[in-house]
């Protein structure tokens, strides 16, 4: 039994990270979501015994009660948290209209140029103008019919 | 009944707030005040706990051992009061300029109540518990702004520190699992009985999932990209308030309840603290926007606190809280005021940037000089000199930064309005007093270290 569980802990877990080195964010999510679960398989695990149901003075070997309460636990605070991280990411979409991290990352490293003027020389707004650049310091589409 | 006060101010006052519309002023400083008022029940309880030392509260009135406890000794008292100032600070920093979502101190007070929890619990699943409820918060804040940047800064944020907390969680099951107890002092009690390999997968586990929280080397990836886009109160709620998380989490985790893993990964310990510093102050020197030069200037100054624990001893436990208290308040009054203009921040932002580098009048001198000391009476010079190096690079990365900001650049972000100015002048002013009477805050720091166990031969 014990076996089956690591085996079962390793397997979610190994899909999960394979699943969070992807470029897809909603690849990512999943990953994150299913490593969530392999934390609670693992919990269940760390008290794993058989027995009744835990009952107070029930004669017999009971199974473990605390383990159960704190997957239970964790398990509601993943589901707040994948809750939130979806909302992000579809604010994320909103905002770029894709989700893949590539584009993402184009965007982040066009930024980083936008910072990284040398001191001293940052470039005003004129000449940023004839540069090209935007007086919105932000890289990415804003988002649409938003105040 | 007094531990839980500050935890229900925290609780109630930010399931009001979060209700009514944060952008409006009053609200604002009605959460200002429900934070000033945690920050006195904190104090208050401070108080007690130094003359009578420290207090235990069943919750539920469960016989001790069975139910969760809650459990204020000194050390958890100093991180819980310096993150609700910084907190304080930062909330007030905000709400005096313009608070940009409705749910903003709302989220700050959450994060109070998280922060204070995790810091006054005494069992280690209610402190998981406490910990999601201040990263949840913090990951809201993260996206605070909702511009583009700030929203791919905030899944950064999210999906490493998501990887950090599940990690946390099962070092948690993997002590349950070894010692049979959820109750941090017991699994203190018994985590020498545990046999070498689990312990010492167990406490590797714990540090890297607090490493990722503080941003230590070769887990500090997410940390610039994060703190470079979020706006200057939220960088520095992180920066001086959430990753107490990690500095405190390492010596509970560590020095109280794995010692004798602690010492077996000094060596490991010191060399990613070495790296840390010297790696930070380099990459500092080499940027430009002032929140990448204090993220960077972050990932130096934590590997401060990884040597003086990996030195450990109580000089050593004394140092490290002494320079992650200060090294909190540098940080919130840098960010902060690295976004106002004018004279009067050009000085403050001065004391914190003399308090980074270790100039004797500011608080930082003292954080660097107890690194020292211990250092000297461990019998390591070396280490003395690379004190020395990362206060000379943090010295070079923060004068760039005062001559780009304060000389060169003349032009705000944003409003410089008097009471933001009123703030950083104060952390100013406590930075300052720290350096000029250290002597409460040095005793402050030996008596929270004393309630950790000597370090086990």
């Amino acid at each position: 039994m014990t076996l089956l569980v690591s085996l079962c802990v390793a397997v979610i877990f190994g899909s999960a990270a394979y699943l969070m080195l992807k470029r897809d964010l909603i690849r990512v999510i999943t990953g994150m979501i299913l490593l969530g679960n392999a934390a609670n398989l693992f919990i269940m695990a760390a008290g794993l015994r058989q027995g009744s149901a835990p009952f107070v003075g029930s004669a017999s070997e009971t199974s473990d009660s605390l383990v159960q309460a704190m997957t239970l636990t964790a398990i509601v605070i993943s589901f707040g948290v994948a809750t939130l991280v979806l909302s992000l990411v579809y604010r994320v979409y909103d905002s770029h209209h894709s989700v893949d991290l590539r584009r993402l990352g184009s965007a982040e490293a066009v930024q980083a140029s936008l910072d990284d003027q040398p001191t001293g020389q940052d470039i005003r707004a004129d000449e940023a103008a004839s540069l090209g650049v935007t007086e919105e310091r932000d890289v990415g589409v804003s988002p649409k019919g938003r105040p | 009944m007094i531990i839980a006060l500050p935890l229900a101010i925290l609780w109630f006052g930010g399931l009001g707030i979060a209700l009514l519309d944060g952008t409006r002023k009053p609200v604002g400083f009605t959460a200002v005040g429900v934070m000033l008022a945690a920050l006195a029940a904190t104090v208050t309880l401070g108080v007690d706990v130094h003359a009578n030392g420290p207090k235990v509260m069943q919750i539920a009135g469960w016989d001790a051992g069975v139910g969760i406890a809650l459990r204020a000794d000194l050390l958890g008292i100093t991180f819980a009061v310096v993150s609700l100032i910084v907190l304080t600070t930062a909330l007030w920093f905000e709400v005096s300029r313009d608070v940009k979502a409705r749910i903003f101190p709302g989220l700050v007070l959450f994060m109070g109540l998280g922060l204070t929890g995790l810091f006054l619990t005494g069992d280690a699943f209610n402190f998981y518990v406490f910990f999601e409820i201040s990263m949840v918060a913090a990951y809201v804040l993260a996206s605070y702004g909702e511009s583009p940047r700030q929203l791919r800064a905030a899944l950064i944020f999210i999906v490493v520190n998501l990887l950090g907390s599940v990690l946390f969680l099962v070092g948690i099951a993997a002590m349950y699992h070894n010692t049979g107890w959820l109750d941090m002092e017991r699994i203190a009690g018994f985590s020498s009985l545990i046999d070498q390999n689990p312990a010492i997968l167990t406490a590797t586990i714990v540090f890297v999932a607090f490493s990722i929280k503080l941003g230590l080397f070769p887990f500090h990836f997410w940390l610039p990209a994060v703190y470079t886009g979020t706006r200057p109160a939220v960088a520095a709620i992180l920066s001086g308030a959430l990753a107490n998380i990690g500095s405190y989490g390492l010596i509970r985790f560590g020095a109280d309840i794995f010692p004798r893993e602690l010492h077996e990964g000094a060596a490991v310990m010191l060399v990613l603290g070495t790296i840390s510093i010297v790696y930070g102050g380099v990459q500092a020197i080499g940027r430009h926007s002032p929140n990448e030069v204090l993220a960077y200037s972050s990932i130096g100054q934590v590997g401060y606190i990884l040597i003086a624990l990996s030195i450990g001893g109580e000089a050593g436990y004394t140092a490290a809280i002494l320079y992650a208290v200060v090294n909190a308040l540098n940080k919130t009054l840098l960010f902060l005021a690295a976004s106002l203009r004018g004279w009067v921040a050009g000085a403050t932002f001065a004391v914190g940037a003399f308090s980074v580098a270790g100039v004797p009048p500011a608080g930082g001198f003292f954080g660097k000089m107890a690194v020292f000391q211990v250092s000297i009476d461990d019998g390591k010079p070396w280490i003395v000199a690379l004190v020395f190096l990362g206060g000379a690079l943090s010295f070079i990365y923060m004068f760039q930064l005062y001559r780009a900001r304060f000389w060169i650049n003349e032009e705000a972000d944003e409003a410089t309005t008097r009471g933001a100015l009123g703030l950083v002048v104060a952390i100013a002013l406590m930075i300052v007093a720290i350096g000029v009477f250290p002597e409460p805050l040095l005793s402050l720091s030996q008596q929270a270290a004393s309630v950790l166990p000597e370090r086990a031969p």
